[in-house]
């Protein structure tokens, strides 16, 4: 592990209910762009990830082929929301081996193909069999995260009104309308205490990521940003008692991606995380340090993680607002540090943006706090 | 990095190609398979696309695909539906291969390398040895009798 990975390009569609679109005619646009925007032409590419998690067969060779893509290995990949990011920690371990130079990763998703309702999950699982459902799980780690701290459903509902504030300034969001704590408090309730807007959108998106040796960055004469850390982690079992407030699976990744990067979460300009219900964002402050056990509250009471604040976290609008398209939202973060860091990131640039970390887990899996985590971190080059 | 720009980078569409899924599209000579050339290569692709699977291009003209080819290779399927169903791979004059429904008679029986020949009936198409009655010039405004018989 010694070869700089970069990533030198980033495109995407807007997350959003793109109900005429095929997994094909979501993935081939962005990957076009993305090839454009840094110059790369087939021959360049030595191999290709695709995350997804219900594309179904050989989503990856149906996208590639349309542009003529092929005789490289596509290897397509499932983490569940980490699909992506996991595909684009492939990439990177390939190229910073040095058994490649130049890697396409491609996440997409389509879920409305499911006609709407909670998140599909695998029936052969125990807790499936019984019920489960991805907002109930959240939902029992608010519950118990509102027990013993002292946050309120309002801190609840900031986490929300500030995804969308975020999301009112992004191209790519699902959301670009701004709610109040009001309105996110009385919306429907899903499961308590989540109310419909705590929760993220179900859509479909793409988003599609290049990644390069130093040698090809140097040759292609692009910018791009530098991989200082790419963490994957696997959810370990409990039977029994499990602290649902503090999730190890992240903590562990986070303390070795900084470990990796040789930085802190003082360092961190940017944060995109796995907001797929506004509890995970007041749990994930604390997981990351940037605050203290049951402190994170104050993160969000007093604005320190919006623009202007200490570090924004989910400057894109989040799964919250942008949306989560589960294979597609771990490249997606990734395409927005690109933005970030590249200084075109628009009208929700964060300036002198140094340093980003993306964040996503992959859940739904009985006696998993989740079933996998992928950090990476960051560094504008 | 040392300010904020004002850049905005590139919002990728996607595409609606769930909407042209079907491969028949009416053409000013009739109705045809639809295909897509290149503008820029002279590429020739089956269906509708939005860019060139060899130059990558994405300046791309459809196009109405030739009425008639080589039958490459067929099957009769005993399987996933009623009855027999023949089924191939017709390459068209020129560069493009499609797959097809297949239709025979005792007189012109299905072999590989034969000519073929596109048959139209509504929204339902097939490809059958050229000149015999299981075939329809695809302009053609009505059927012959063999081809009602046959479906």
């Amino acid at each position: 592990m010694s070869e700089n990975v970069y990533v030198v390009s980033a495109a995407m569609v807007p997350f959003g209910k793109h109900r005429s679109s095929s997994y094909v005619g979501l993935a081939v646009p962005p990957l076009i762009d993305a090839l454009r925007s840094a110059g790369v032409s087939k021959e360049d590419i030595d191999a290709v990830w695709v995350g997804h998690s219900y594309g179904g067969m050989m989503t990856g060779q149906r996208i590639c082929k349309e542009i003529g893509l092929g005789t490289v290995p596509t290897v397509n990949v499932d983490n569940a929301c980490s699909s992506g990011a996991t595909a684009v920690h492939e990439a990177w371990e390939a190229i910073s081996r040095g058994d490649i130079d130049v890697a396409v990763v491609i996440g997409v998703e389509k879920l409305t193909q499911f006609g709407g309702g909670t998140l599909p999950l695998s029936p052969e699982d125990r807790e499936v069999k019984q019920g489960i459902v991805m907002p109930a799980v959240y939902a029992m780690r608010a519950m118990r995260y509102l027990h013993e701290t002292e946050a309120t459903p309002e801190d609840l509902a900031l986490v929300s009104v500030k995804a969308r504030k975020h999301g009112a300034l992004n191209p790519f969001a699902q959301f670009r309308s701004e709610v109040t704590v009001d309105e996110v408090l009385a919306a429907r309730p899903v499961a308590d205490p989540l109310t419909l807007l705590m929760c993220c959108p179900t859509g479909d998106g793409a988003s599609v990521v290049v990644l390069a040796s130093e040698q090809a960055r140097a040759r292609l004469g692009v910018r791009g940003m530098r991989v200082a850390a790419s963490i994957l982690h696997s959810g370990q079992v409990a039977e029994g008692y499990r602290d649902m407030t503090a999730p190890e699976i992240s903590k562990h990744s986070a303390h070795d991606a900084y470990e990796a990067a040789g930085i802190g979460p003082e360092d961190l300009d940017m944060i995109e995380l796995h907001d797929a219900f506004s509890i995970a964002e007041l749990v994930y402050y604390e997981t990351f340090g940037l605050a203290e056990r049951g402190r994170g509250i104050a993160l969000i009471r007093d604005g320190r993680t919006t623009f202007g604040g200490d570090v924004v976290v989910n400057p894109s609008g989040g799964l919250l607002a942008k949306g989560h398209p589960v294979g597609a939202s771990g490249v997606a973060q990734i395409a927005e540090a690109f933005w970030q860091l590249t200084g075109t990131a628009g009208d929700r640039q964060i300036e002198d943006a140094r340093w980003a970390m993306t964040h996503v887990t992959g859940g739904g899996t009985a006696g998993l706090d989740h079933g996998a985590c992928t950090i990476h971190l960051f560094e504008a080059a | 990095m040392t300010a904020a720009t004002a850049t905005e980078v590139l919002v990728s569409s996607p595409v609606a190609d769930l909407e042209s899924d079907g491969l028949l599209g009416e053409f000013p000579e009739g109705p045809r398979l639809v295909g897509t050339t290149c503008d820029a290569c002279g590429n020739t692709m089956i269906g509708t696309r939005i860019v060139c699977s060899d130059c990558v291009g994405t300046d791309v003209t459809r196009v109405a695909l030739p009425t008639a080819g080589v039958l490459y290779t067929f099957t009769r399927l005993h399987v996933g539906a009623e009855g027999v169903r023949p089924l191939g791979y017709v390459d068209f004059d020129g560069d493009v291969r499609t797959l097809a429904d297949l239709r025979e008679t005792e007189d012109a029986p299905l072999m590989p390398g034969i000519r073929v020949a596109l048959g139209v009936d509504g929204d339902a198409w097939w490809f059958a040895p050229e000149a015999t009655d299981a075939s329809i010039a695809p302009a053609a405004t009505e059927a012959t009798e063999a081809s009602e018989e046959e479906k």
